[in-house]
């Protein structure tokens, strides 16, 4: 052991370049790895802690109506049923509204709760947020700070009166001190923002329900104005958390069968845990995948160079035999001299990512809205540290093979060729090439290990830039592939429509010029017998809708018989195209025939698709959601205005999708741009720290050459002319063969990520101009980096070569 | 009269050794001429190789004018230096210097097409001086590192004569080869040298510096002495002993 530690000192004592290169290959790595780890495993757990630290529910349901008789109700069936551990039901109002947030509008269900009541709710109860931090650090003390009314910290002053939001939409916008205008049923009401408050299930728009809290005083004055009507909102407990999703639909089922016409709206512990962490599964995923893509390159990398330094070091090692060290302790040597390396790096890289993980929480945060504090989590820590070092230590070992391997003698006698004598690649007799560019392809040729190097680095590049351009396409510079994919159906207007205004409204609206076309497309709660609840959205004829992508397998439903369902939900349920399923709405069963697949992230696979008359043999519409493309250039809030005016209570809401769609999707938009932003940076790291390496190596090889053809009259320039060229053949093809293939399995590879929120067959565009420019750029980044690596042949002189330096 | 092919004036070069300045040429007025055969001869550490370097523009000089043809080269960067070397010399080199990963014929005309692009003119020209250095035309194709010494000396020869240098340099050429390829290796420079090509060779085998029809000799960075031999004529035992005579004189 002590003869191969000696031997590893002098090892990285004579190759502090490539040493230094290869500790910051894995330190990235390590970096990256440790903070999708901490990501992946401690940020759900973050929503467990919050959930259970406000004793949160496992399933919420708002129910409007008769308050009295529906309490009673629901607390008969909840003390009935064993699965339930605890329930609560206190009052509240329940009502669709908007707000503008983010350039767009959020525009969700709203459950309007008194302040106080809410922070003291006993099942699900809301923490306040103080303003100078985000830290989730324990509930009561941020109450106590922010419940006696005083401004905190420095922070802005609040007002006494107003609203608390959920602090997902906290923004230079939406702060404490501003006024925000809340549009309730159709009314705009104007309130100071006092706060925010975390509540894990009902802290976003994505929960199905969004809370809104009320100081006492404007809680009793919205009662008053009777914008939203009063409802019931229970809160339940369950012994397993994992039946939420079960229990939901059947409680819900159990009130639609009693209480047709009541409005009820819920949600589960399943699907908040997964619909707030959509982001934070999107930067881990990428994160996962830059992480393992540079740790592959710092092996292969390390491969390469224990190859190289077998090659150059052969009569040394055979020396080193000679005297009596064995082929362990030679491999020995250079496993302690790598296993120290990788330990070093991933510890840095750990720490690093300690130093920046507080700019990622803050990120995160922003996207899921649930508070998040950074601290030392050892098992990714230990895993981080871990995984690089049994991977190296395992390449090591392998690579080294050889060193075990040769005999003293063999190797003293220069045992392996640097190269293969079987040919001469490129003669410069017959060549047509000009010199320059014929000896770098000799290089290139002889080099073959090299070009490994290049291949893989570039396969891996590659794909950074086909994923990088494919989201900047589709998600940055035009959002339509991406709500096509995410969303479903887009189109500009949205107006609810009570069914007693129905034909009337529409009669007007065919006869408007600036409608371009207007169909129905409502979305309704069915519940799938034996199965959980699948939001189903109608239309009369699915032929008219914007996105015909939304069933990518089989059709849509055209007869009342007929359904096209999710296919996340239908190969969790083991259903396909043909077979039959019951589905129930206010207390009807229908059976319905399967004719296509589905995909929209909407409702995380849950999702559903049959004609208006399919609906009808299950239920009334009481209201029909009409969507509507409206002429270039018509100010779509001006005409949702029009209509409002003219339709007055008739209409229930107008909302303009687009704007709607981009507010909801802008965190997505940020998240992604700094995402593609940082890949591609990385990238561009990446490949100067391996060119960095192989130029390195090469020169280090090519040092008696290049000096023989500096004496000969090649100039440096020369000489780095070919340096760089001889690279180029491995990495126009690798990118060429590497972007082909990436642009080929991206949208695949995409669905698996995507996988989680009901997304089965992306159908992203592929932007061939970006991805041929980008491949061009990285060729040509390569090279011009190749070249100035390079320089360093300008230190080989001839004069050096000859006096043997 | 001989036309001058190269001259220094006042050359200099100096190496800091450790912090300590090392004076290995001083002050050197030479002339070099066209046809001559020039041995610089000198023990171990006169600077004979740093002589040799310096007048090839295979280092530059610490003080002092080169001239070659009239141009003055001392000013040169390395760039020019190499542009200079690849159109005006050539280069036979103790260690030989073949590029191991390429063939004998690959190795000759990567030096011949920096400067000429008819490739067919090179192989042509590559295949005549083969000949003339006695190499069999299985070995062209070989790889450098499958050939004997002296068979690698002699392509190294080839290599430095491609070009038609106007002045070929060679630094100890059969220093690394047994007593027999040397002796082979030196006919072949001679007879170059009677064909007209100027030769600059520094040596510090006595066998080898009969070849020469100018001896330098080389102390301490000076040149202490020079000897005009004559054209060189085999088994002229008179020259011998003029050459034992002046380097009996200059202490060898």
């Amino acid at each position: 052991m002590k003869k191969s530690i000696l031997l590893t000192k002098s090892n990285l004592q004579g190759a502090r370049g490539q040493t230094a290169a290869v500790v910051a290959l894995i330190f990235l790595g390590a970096m990256m790895l440790n903070l999708w780890l901490m990501l992946s495993m401690d940020y759900k757990q973050n929503f467990r802690r919050c959930h259970e630290r406000l004793n949160g529910e496992h399933v919420s349901l708002a129910v409007d109506g008769d308050q009295e008789q529906m309490r009673e109700f629901l607390s008969g069936i909840l003390e009935e049923d064993e699965r339930v551990e605890e329930f609560s039901l206190e009052p509240a109002m329940q009502m669709v509204g908007l707000f503008d947030y983010n350039g767009g509008e959020v525009n969700t269900n709203f459950v309007i709760m008194e302040k106080e009541s809410a922070l003291g709710r006993p099942i699900g109860r809301a923490e306040l947020i103080p303003q100078e931090k985000t830290a989730c650090s324990g509930g009561r003390e941020d109450e106590s700070t922010q419940e006696d009314g005083q401004s905190s910290g420095e922070g802005p002053r609040k007002a006494q009166s107003g609203v608390y939001l959920p602090m997902l939409y906290q923004s230079d916008e939406i702060a404490v001190g501003k006024t925000i205008t809340i549009t309730i049923g159709g009314n705009p009401v104007a309130y100071p923002i006092c706060g925010f408050f975390n509540s894990p299930m009902m802290g976003s728009h994505n929960c199905m329900l969004c809370a809104l809290l009320l100081t006492r005083d404007r809680y009793e004055e919205l009662e008053k104005l009777g914008y939203a009507p009063g409802a019931t909102l229970c809160g339940v407990r369950l012994k397993d958390a994992a039946q939420s999703e079960q229990f939901a639909t059947e409680l819900k089922n159990a009130v639609s069968a009693s209480f047709p016409q009541a409005y009820a709206t819920g949600n589960s512990y399943a699907l908040v845990s997964q619909s707030r962490f959509i982001s934070q599964m999107i930067c881990s995923g990428v994160m996962s995948a830059m992480a393992f893509l540079i740790l592959l390159i710092a092996l292969v990398v390390i491969v390469s160079n224990i190859f190289h330094y077998i090659q150059e070091n052969m009569k040394n090692l055979g020396a080193l035999k000679a005297l009596g060290y064995t082929g362990r302790q030679l491999s020995g040597s250079l496993l302690v001299q790598f296993s120290i390396l990788s330990l070093g790096a991933s510890l840095a890289g750990i720490s690093v990512s300690y130093l920046l993980f507080p700019l990622v929480n803050e990120m995160m945060i922003s996207q899921t809205g649930i508070p998040y504090r950074v601290h030392f989590l050892p098992l990714p820590a230990l895993l981080t540290l871990a995984a690089p070092a049994l991977t190296v230590a395992l390449a090591v070992w392998i690579s080294t093979g050889r060193i075990r391997r040769i005999e003293p003698v063999t190797a003293l006698r220069q045992g392996m060729m640097t190269h293969s004598f079987k040919r001469n690649h490129i003669p410069l007799e017959n060549t047509s090439l000009p010199l320059q560019s014929a000896l770098a392809l000799k290089t290139t040729l002889s080099g073959i290990k090299h070009n490994l190097t290049v291949c893989i680095t570039m396969l891996a590049l590659s794909l950074v830039v086909v994923f990088s351009g494919l989201m900047t396409e589709n998600m940055i510079v035009d959002m339509e592939p991406f709500f096509n994919l995410i969303v479903g159906e887009v189109a500009d207007s949205c107006i609810n429509v009570g069914t007693d205004i129905e034909k009337d409204f529409l009669r007007e609206m065919n006869g408007d010029k600036r409608v371009e076309k207007i169909y129905p497309y409502s979305s309704l709660a069915v519940s799938h017998v034996g199965g959980l609840e699948l939001v189903t959205t109608i239309c009369d004829d699915f032929s008219r809708v914007n996105n015909q992508d939304v069933v990518f397998q089989g059709r849509f439903p055209r007869y009342d018989n007929e359904i096209a369902i999710a296919a996340k939900y239908a190969g969790e349920k083991d259903l396909a195209i043909g077979d039959e399923v019951v589905l129930t709405a206010e207390g009807e069963e229908r059976a319905y025939l399967i004719t296509g697949f589905t995909q929209v992230s909407n409702n995380l696979g849950k999702d559903a698709l049959m004609t208006r008359e399919g609906y009808e043999r299950l239920g009334k519409l009481w209201n029909v959601s009409y969507y509507l493309n409206l002429s270039e250039g018509t100010d779509v809030d001006a005409f949702n205005r029009e209509a409002k005016e003219r339709w007055g209570g008739g209409i229930y809401a107008a909302i303009n999708v687009k704007a709607t769609v981009e507010a909801g999707s802008s965190v997505y938009v940020s998240l992604m741009r700094a995402i593609v932003f940082a890949i591609l940076a990385l990238g561009l790291l990446v490949v100067v720290f391996v060119l960095f390496l192989l130029v390195r190596t090469m020169l280090g090889s090519k040092k008696r050459d290049y000096g023989i053809m500096k004496a000969l009259g090649f100039t440096t320039a020369e000489l780095i002319w070919q340096t760089a060229v001889s690279l180029m053949p491995a990495v126009i093809l690798s990118a060429a063969a590497g972007l082909t293939i990436s642009a080929l399995i991206i949208n695949p590879l995409t669905a698996v990520f995507l996988r989680g929120i009901g997304i089965v067959k992306c159908t992203f565009r592929i932007p061939v101009g970006f991805i041929l420019a980008g491949g061009l750029g990285l060729c040509v980044f390569t090279f011009g980096a190749a070249c100035l690596l390079s320089l360093r042949v300008k230190r080989i002189t001839p004069r050096a070569m000859l006096a043997g330096e | 009269m001989k036309e001058t092919l190269l001259k220094t004036e006042k050359l200099c070069k100096s190496f800091s050794n450790g912090g300590t300045m090392q004076h290995v040429l001083r002050n050197i007025d030479l002339e070099l001429y066209k046809g001559d055969f020039t041995i610089i001869m000198g023990a171990s550490g006169a600077g004979k190789s740093t002589l040799l370097y310096a007048l090839s523009g295979m280092d530059m000089p610490s003080v002092g004018a080169i001239t070659f043809g009239g141009q003055a080269i001392s000013g040169l960067c390395s760039d020019e230096l190499a542009v200079f070397r690849r159109r005006h010399c050539g280069f036979v080199f103790q260690q030989i210097c073949l590029i191991d990963t390429m063939s004998v014929m690959d190795n000759v005309l990567a030096a011949g097409l920096l400067v000429s692009q008819d490739k067919k003119a090179l192989a042509g020209r590559a295949r005549e001086l083969f000949t003339a250095v006695g190499l069999p035309e299985e070995s062209w194709r070989k790889f450098a590192s499958q050939l004997s010494g002296g068979e690698a000396q002699r392509v190294g020869i080839v290599r430095a004569l491609i070009n038609s240098p106007e002045i070929l340099f060679a630094d100890e050429p059969t220093g690394a080869l047994n007593s027999r390829t040397g002796l082979d290796v030196l006919d072949t420079l001679t007879r170059f040298n009677e064909q007209g090509q100027s030769v600059v060779m520094v040596t510090h085998d006595m066998r080898s510096a009969r070849r020469g029809n100018r001896i330098l000799y080389l102390k301490d960075g000076v040149i202490l002495g020079e000897c005009d031999l004559g054209r060189y004529v085999h088994g002229d035992m008179e020259r011998h002993e003029k050459l034992s005579a002046f380097l009996t004189e200059m202490g060898w």
